[in-house]
């Protein structure tokens, strides 16, 4: 194995100001905190994540309320949330230092440390997805026939209920294990990160299903006004959300979310992700037409593209601020 | 404010929640000269691969950082003009306006990154210090920024997290650490917490006697101990606000966001799980 040396900062200075005018503000602007190494892998994880988590909710409301309009929104939904938590631990494992390892998660559980709540939790929800999706397949009539009736003989209503606690704990936990930091951004704003990767888990999910559904030619006039109904009330939290989490970092915690390259893909993501997909549903409502449809397919992955970017900005963005000494010791000169 | 909080008599000055046989470091930087012995004690005893050449331009620190192959590092600040590019007309006793410090990992009372590991691998020892168990250790990276120092970070060589261990093979065999071994001042002093807090108050009160009157203790229950962590097991006297450091001044136990973090989001869980029934509920 070839050593590889660390030289990190060379890429700390910010550009055209000497070592003497930031050793004026701190310690020549080097970060007081060390950032997390995580990058893409840990992004299109809490991506997937959140879409199997809220499309195993949305699943299994739609079997208890939805009636029978909406049994092709129950097993999409299952059979979505099984393919999205397959590549979870495969990325989480890829993340590692030492993939070899990965089994070093599971020697402990540590309440108050949410990776290894996460890592359990994942656990869990992979078996209720896993079950629910065998449970479809069987209603399908894609197993034999033997294992077919066993499986009818499971009620997979209670299944689906149990499992919709890991399932919202597997959509929402990663934004308390960002808040559960010191990193300034993500600490800042313990209270609303978790409920913001909910909500935008649950319109991505939604979105998901949607393109899904009428990618299948499945989607009827009910489901999508349903569906869309689902989709706009998590657009407008999840909008509130962002909003009030860029109101509640402050002026020098927020800069992430308002410079630089964080900060066009943050507005890009308020509006080409939230915004345009809230308009394009509003245009399209009421409308069953071949127009119509287009505009509910266009936000459909206009929301998951947002969702993807979101992410992306969170960590980031959150990566930023921790390099940001001047950040750290706005929220540790105050308390 | 620092200073505020030392002459108010606030009670939490000087006391620390160090566990009864705590042993640590007393980090007295108004002896520092700066001459890097720990840096080099550290490296040789631990056998840590050297760090790149390379000329920060930040006065004598060429180390930069506490990293994974780093684990004492020797701050340098020149205090040539304060915040408003004001030049001080008069030296001050005590390292004049060259200040030095050997920084190392804390050692908290309640250590974030020991909280944040989904291993295991973090341990407390029998020496009430804290660390990195390198068979158990899978590199996921979650110790590195729940540390409010900016302590532990992710190897190139090996990718697992690496730290200061207060040579917990040397304390085994009655040794005390390479660094405090090393350390020719004396600005480096090992023992028992509670024999070093006490002299570090009498230090303190010492340097204030002699008209050092910004000296004060950071890593008690009032300064670098806050927000949960009650206390640093590897302490330090500094005559200037910890952000000149680098340091802190009120960090926070991370680990503290947990429970109203999960609170919020099941509260967000169940608000928006009768939404979606609400949304699908058969008309």
């Amino acid at each position: 194995m070839g050593m590889r040396y660390e030289r990190r900062w060379e890429t700390r200075r910010e550009a055209g100001r000497s070592a003497a005018e930031q050793a004026r503000e701190s310690y020549y602007g080097v970060p007081v905190v060390h950032k997390p190494h995580w990058k893409w892998s840990i992004v299109l994880y809490f991506f997937l994540g959140g879409i199997s988590g809220a499309s195993y909710v949305i699943a299994t409301l739609a079997r208890l309320a939805g009636g029978p309009q909406l049994h092709s929104v129950t097993r999409a939904g299952r059979y979505l949330s099984f393919l999205t938590v397959i590549p979870a631990p495969l990325l989480l494992i890829y993340d590692l230092g030492r993939p070899e390892r990965f089994h070093h998660m599971l020697r402990v559980l540590k309440l108050r440390s949410p990776m290894s709540l996460g890592a359990w939790g994942l656990v869990a929800f992979s078996l209720f997805s896993g079950l629910s999706a065998l449970i479809q397949a069987g209603q399908d009539g894609l197993l034999g026939r033997w294992s077919q009736q066993r499986l009818r003989a499971l009620p997979d209503r209670l299944i689906g209920l149990l499992g919709s606690g890991p399932a919202f704990f597997l959509s929402g936990y990663t934004g308390v294990l960002l808040a559960a930091t010191a990193v300034p951004l993500w600490t800042k704003n313990f209270l609303l990160l978790g409920p913001l990767f909910l909500a935008s888990s649950l319109s991505n999910a939604t979105s998901a299903l949607l393109l899904l559904l009428t990618l299948a030619r499945q989607v009827s006039a009910e489901i999508s006004d349903r569906l869309e109904g689902l989709e706009r009330l998590a657009l407008l939290v999840e909008l509130a959300l962002l909003l009030g989490l860029r109101a509640n970092s402050g002026p020098v915690i927020r800069r992430p979310l308002d410079e630089g390259s964080t900060g066009a893909v943050f507005r890009g993501v308020l509006g080409a992700g939230v915004l345009a997909p809230l308009l394009l549903q509003t245009l399209a409502r009421g409308h069953h037409g071949w127009g119509a449809q287009a505009l509910r397919v266009l936000a459909a992955v206009l929301v998951l593209v947002g969702g993807f970017l979101v992410r992306c900005v969170l960590l980031f963005a959150g990566h930023r601020s921790a390099d940001d000494p001047q950040a750290t010791f706005e929220l540790t000169r105050g308390r | 404010m620092v200073s505020a909080s030392v002459s108010s008599g606030d009670p939490s000055v000087g006391t620390t929640g160090a566990r009864p046989g705590a042993l640590g470091f007393l980090t007295d930087t108004t002896l520092c000269i700066g001459c890097k012995a720990c840096e080099v004690a550290c490296k040789q005893w631990n056998q840590l691969p050297m760090d790149d050449f390379g000329f920060t331009g930040y006065s004598y620190d060429n180390t930069g950082d506490l990293g994974a192959t780093t684990w004492r590092h020797v701050a340098f600040i020149e205090r040539v003009s304060d915040r408003e590019g004001r030049r001080p007309t008069r030296l001050k006793a005590f390292q004049s306006n060259w200040l030095m410090m050997s920084d190392v990992c804390k050692h908290c009372v309640y250590a974030g990154c020991l909280e944040a590991c989904p291993t295991g691998a973090i341990v407390r020892t029998e020496f009430d210090t804290v660390v990195i168990q390198q068979d158990i250790c899978n590199g996921c990276g979650y110790c590195v920024p729940a540390c409010p120092f900016g302590v532990p970070a992710l190897s190139l060589t090996d990718g697992k997290a690496h730290k200061c261990t207060l040579c917990y093979d040397r304390l085994k065999d009655g040794l005390e650490p390479a660094c405090a071994k090393a350390c020719p001042t004396d600005s480096i002093q090992f023992g028992p917490v509670e024999q070093l807090m006490e002299r570090a108050k009498r230090r303190v009160a010492d340097l204030r006697q002699q008209g050092v009157t910004e000296a004060y203790i950071y890593g008690d229950r009032a300064v670098g101990g806050t927000g949960g962590i009650e206390g640093l097991n590897a302490f330090f006297i500094l005559t200037a606000p910890p952000e000149v450091y680098n340091l802190p001044a009120r960090p926070e136990l991370p680990q503290r966001k947990v429970l109203p973090a999960f609170l919020s989001t099941a509260l967000a869980a169940l608000g928006l799980g009768l939404a979606a029934l609400f949304s699908l509920w058969r008309r």
